[in-house]
């Protein structure tokens, strides 16, 4: 373990640490472009000068080159570093354009800190700037390349980090050129993450495009919502608007990065059609009404029919709050357990896979990166969860092999080994390997080796023939086995456990990982244990067994393949209670009610919710860990909707406009306190968290701040014991 | 001391007759006597004073032309083209103070950055100048006329269309775009001290 000393700071670090990590960790910053934690380092840039004053490297030396030795004694104060690092900032501001009024990265910019930092202001340079043309790379990404100071970080996450070839590097000399080869839309699913690390305005966020300063958006951590990973986020809002979303550092999940589909899927929230008022039949009506309406008519159908008339649906999106509401309420009243999920098997692959997590197998995002062999089974990372593709692309880069067991063609950005095995012998051929692991004996793999490798030749390619998948499991020290939910059925997610657990010896310890099919999923195996999917309550309903349906952030009616027959069946119903952020089929389109498409249909009431963007919100991802968002911003009519891009209006009023919405949960809660004549005034989110708590048996401390690290697993918590239904095959 | 004249000499008598009672030789006559001089000299100004030229001049019958530099209305100027110099850069918000300047920018049609809307609060304001210094553009700026009383306090909320006048204020020559590298009206490479585009494929050293 290296000591040396920064700033006249003792400092001990790991063997193989720059200097200029060192010197972050004792809490020292220096200035840097082309360094990036994830990236490492090019010395491109040659900010990061520092003065060695003593120990193995003497003089002026760039910080992100020179690993930490024992006794170095370094200044980053030093008048020689301070003057060189003042050059430099001189010398790439030479070519820079005078256009920071008009770049959207004004404010936040890497550069223009530094600049102010190093001292420069004043141009001295008499000669002519250097320009470029810029380039259309697709509707996320905007292009600015004047602005370009060559620190090479887009083309290094670019070509190695994401392994994608199509934008990259150009020129010579003072003309290097970062862009594609011609104009068009970047094919990385990662390109987003161009913009938070380029650190000047040359890639900068396209949506978001002249929207407003950093400074002033409302900023909060949140947490992705759109697969089961639970990435990290930081979400920008202004005016009620949501704006941008950043990836937020988070080292056991998504490290420094996410994909696109979670930087910009956030739409949703500023849809111009979203349900902000209750509706009953199409017609705006107060929150109070339609609650009594509600309840009135879930009373009736209760005495004449009997509890049992009345079903509950959440989905896989909903958040724990709102899933255990709902449960809790159901409870209380008797009705039908709550489904979570339309489809059967759905319900039953994720149950199965939340059944098999233990503490012991159950491994993080980030240590798939640490893994020596990765066996996917039924997953299309880049399609169900695209950071799982990135932490195995890093886990390849640094040796790792992966064989993809999927009968379809997938596509990632990193060579693997494609066993195409068909569904059927894919159960029997893991049960085979696991027999074959556990008794120490090598077999001959039997079936067709197929390779496969990802254009590029950047990529180390596999040695080929291949060795057989069992005799690789056998010499691995950490595989990782990651199996999906979606293609698969319960007996190759067992088997995949069973593998997982019988390959565990001294020398090897492999982890399990599944990809679920919603963010919430997790939570959603222990709010619909003993609940029925909807496909399984579509037969009550259509033999008019069920009469109410309470439709909780799900959207079954358009989920549902069969179209025909959910209409014919929502005609059978009393009451359709609907409580959802999004102008879903089953809210009713803002042009399109529901009697419209169904008819006769039954007495329809909306009930708007807020997204976690609004409310905070608990997820549990799919490794188990329970993650809490914080409200970015206040609900209601962003104020471009409410003048149509005008000046705001010019009339005082006390109440936020378009602020209709409650939080599911608490829509729930007050459902049930009406329905069970108790006082409703204070239901909190404390108090929802410690009837979760008592629910599931678990202390949490502070029931309004969940740690992030809280992992909620079957074999931690006590809850009903969670039975597949029917086991598929 | 010639503006306090009037009060100043009654301290004068106080502090003296105090001075006199302490010394414990009272001399009533000579302290009647000094006192009455006192406060003949402050009558004396007075009524000096009542016989002179006013200095003060009648507002609002007389209006005295204000240095250009006075700081008091804001405006947004225009550039030599005619068109908007504010790019809605958030600076002359960022910096303000009182917060009195609230705007949205967005893009409009030809790509330009433009303010959908820009309003300053004057009923806030509190014509410090610092958005003047802070703008980038010259487009702010703050003019010599001061009357902007209103009894309604909603009329002292300026939209853009209040503020924006048809000249370029105290510079009528500035061009922000002229000088940004950003290619809008201007072809990259045609801003002032700029080179051609380079040839990304060219091999020449």
């Amino acid at each position: 373990m290296p000591k040396l000393m920064i700033d006249d700071r003792k400092i001990e670090v790991a063997p193989g640490v720059k200097v200029i990590a060192a010197a972050e960790q004792a809490g020292i910053v220096i200035p840097r472009f082309c360094y990036h934690p994830a990236l490492g380092s090019v010395g491109a840039c040659r900010l990061c000068a520092v003065k060695f004053l003593d120990g193995p490297v003497r003089g002026l030396q760039m910080s992100c080159m020179v690993e930490a030795r024992d006794g170095m004694v370094i200044s980053s104060t030093d008048d020689e570093a301070v003057d060189f690092r003042r050059f430099v900032i001189e010398l790439l501001m030479r070519n820079h354009p005078h256009d920071c009024p008009v770049c959207d990265e004004g404010g936040y910019c890497l550069l223009q800190d530094e600049t102010i930092a190093g001292g420069h202001a004043m141009r001295r340079s008499m000669g002519k700037k250097r320009t470029h043309r810029d380039q259309y790379i697709g509707e996320l990404v905007q292009h600015e390349m004047n602005r370009c100071i060559q620190c090479y970080r887009c083309q290094r996450f670019y070509q190695d980090y994401c392994g994608y070839r199509d934008f990259g590097v150009m020129g010579s000399a003072s003309r290097v050129y970062f862009g594609r080869y011609a104009d068009g839309a970047l094919e990385n699913p990662f390109s987003g993450n161009l913009i938070d690390i380029c650190p000047t305005g040359v890639l900068t966020d396209k949506p978001a495009r002249f929207k407003g300063r950093r400074w002033d958006f409302q900023r909060a951590p949140s947490i992705c919502i759109h697969c089961s990973l639970g990435c990290s986020i930081t979400v920008n809002a202004r005016y009620r608007e949501l704006v941008r979303v950043e990836a937020r550092r988070n080292d056991d999940i998504n490290g420094h990065f996410i994909c696109d589909r979670g930087r910009y899927g956030f739409a949703f929230a500023n849809h111009p059609d979203r349900p902000r008022q209750a509706r009953i039949n199409g017609r705006d009506t107060s929150y109070e009404e339609a609650i009594q309406t509600t309840t009135q008519r879930l009373s009736e159908i209760a005495r004449t029919l009997g509890p049992d008339s009345i079903a509950c649906l959440s989905s896989s999106r909903a958040g724990v709050e709102t899933q255990m509401s709902l449960k809790f309420l159901t409870r209380s009243q008797g009705w039908r357990q709550p489904g979570c999920f339309v489809d059967r098997s759905e319900q039953n692959s994720v149950t199965a896979a939340v059944g098999r997590l233990t503490p012991e197998r159950v491994v993080s995002l980030g240590e798939i990166e640490k893994a020596d062999l990765i066996l996917v089974i039924g997953v299309d990372p880049i399609l169900e969860a695209p950071m799982l593709a990135l932490a195995m692309r890093q886990a390849q880069r640094a040796g790792a092999g992966i064989i993809i067991l999927n009968p379809q063609p997938v596509s990632v950005p990193f060579a693997y080994d494609h066993r195409p095995i068909s569904p059927d012998d894919l159960c029997s051929t893991l049960q085979k390997w696991t027999r074959s692991i556990s008794s120490q004996t090598r077999t001959e793999s039997h079936f067709v080796e197929k390779h496969e490798e990802y254009r590029g030749p950047e990529t180390p390619s596999v040695p080929c023939p291949l060795p057989p998948v069992d005799s690789l499991l056998q010499n691995s020290r950490r595989p990782m086995i990651v199996c999906g939910t979606n293609i698969v059925g319960t007996a190759i997610i067992h088997a995949a456990a069973d593998l997982a657990r019988d390959i565990h010896s001294d020398c090897r310890f492999p982890g399990l990982f599944y990809v679920l099919p919603g963010p919430n999923a997790f939570g959603a195996a222990f709010a619909s244990a003993g609940g029925k999917s909807f496909s399984d309550i579509l037969p009550d309903i259509e033999t008019g067994n069920i009469k109410a349906l309470i439709l909780v952030e799900a959207d079954p009616i358009f989920q549902f393949p069969d179209q025909e027959r959910v209409k014919n069946a929502v005609k059978q119903l009393d009451l359709l209670v609907v409580l959802d952020y999004v102008p879903s089929r089953s809210v009713g389109f803002a042009g399109q009610s529901l009697a419209e498409m169904v008819s006769p249909a039954p007495l329809h009431v909306v009930i708007p919710t807020l997204t976690h963007f609004e409310t905070q919100a608990s997820f549990i991802n799919q490794e188990g860990r329970l993650q809490q968002t914080t409200p970015v911003h206040v609900n209601g009519l962003p104020m471009s909707q409410l003048t149509g891009g005008k000046h705001p209006p010019r009339k005082f009023r006390s109440d936020v406009p378009g602020a209709g919405a409650r939080a599911a949960w608490q829509v729930l809660s007050e459902l049930e306190a009406v329905l069970s004549s108790t006082p409703a005034d204070s239901i909190t989110f404390a108090d929802i968290w410690y009837r979760i708590g008592l629910a599931w048996n678990i202390s949490v401390e502070n029931r309004t701040e969940i740690p992030g690290n809280l992992r909620i697993l079957s074999t931690t918590v006590e809850s009903e014991p969670m039975t597949e239904h029917y086991r598929d095959d | 001391m010639p503006r306090n004249e009037q009060i100043y000499p009654i301290f004068l008598i106080r502090l003296q007759l105090e001075t006199i009672n302490k010394m414990q030789s009272p001399s009533s006559y000579q302290s009647i006597f000094e006192g009455a001089y006192g406060l003949l000299t402050g009558f004396a100004t007075t009524i000096r004073h009542l016989f002179r030229k006013p200095i003060t001049e009648p507002y609002p019958e007389f209006k005295r032309r204000l240095p250009e530099r006075t700081r008091a209305t804001i405006i947004l100027t225009r550039d030599p083209d005619g068109e908007e110099r504010c790019v809605a850069c958030y600076l002359c918000s960022g910096v303000c103070p009182v917060n009195c300047i609230s705007m949205q920018s967005a893009e409009r049609s030809d790509g330009r950055r433009h303010a959908a809307w820009f309003r300053v609060n004057f009923a806030r304001c509190i014509f410090c100048g610092f958005c003047e210094e802070a703008c980038p553009t010259l487009a702010i700026q703050l003019t010599p006329h001061f009357e902007t009383c209103q009894p309604d306090i909603l009329r002292l909320l300026y939209e853009k269309e209040d503020l924006l006048v048809n000249h370029g204020g105290k510079n009528n020559a500035y061009n922000f775009y002229r000088h940004a590298g950003v290619a809008m009206g201007i072809d990259k490479g045609d801003h002032l001290g700029e080179d051609r585009p380079v040839d990304v494929r060219s091999l020449m050293p």
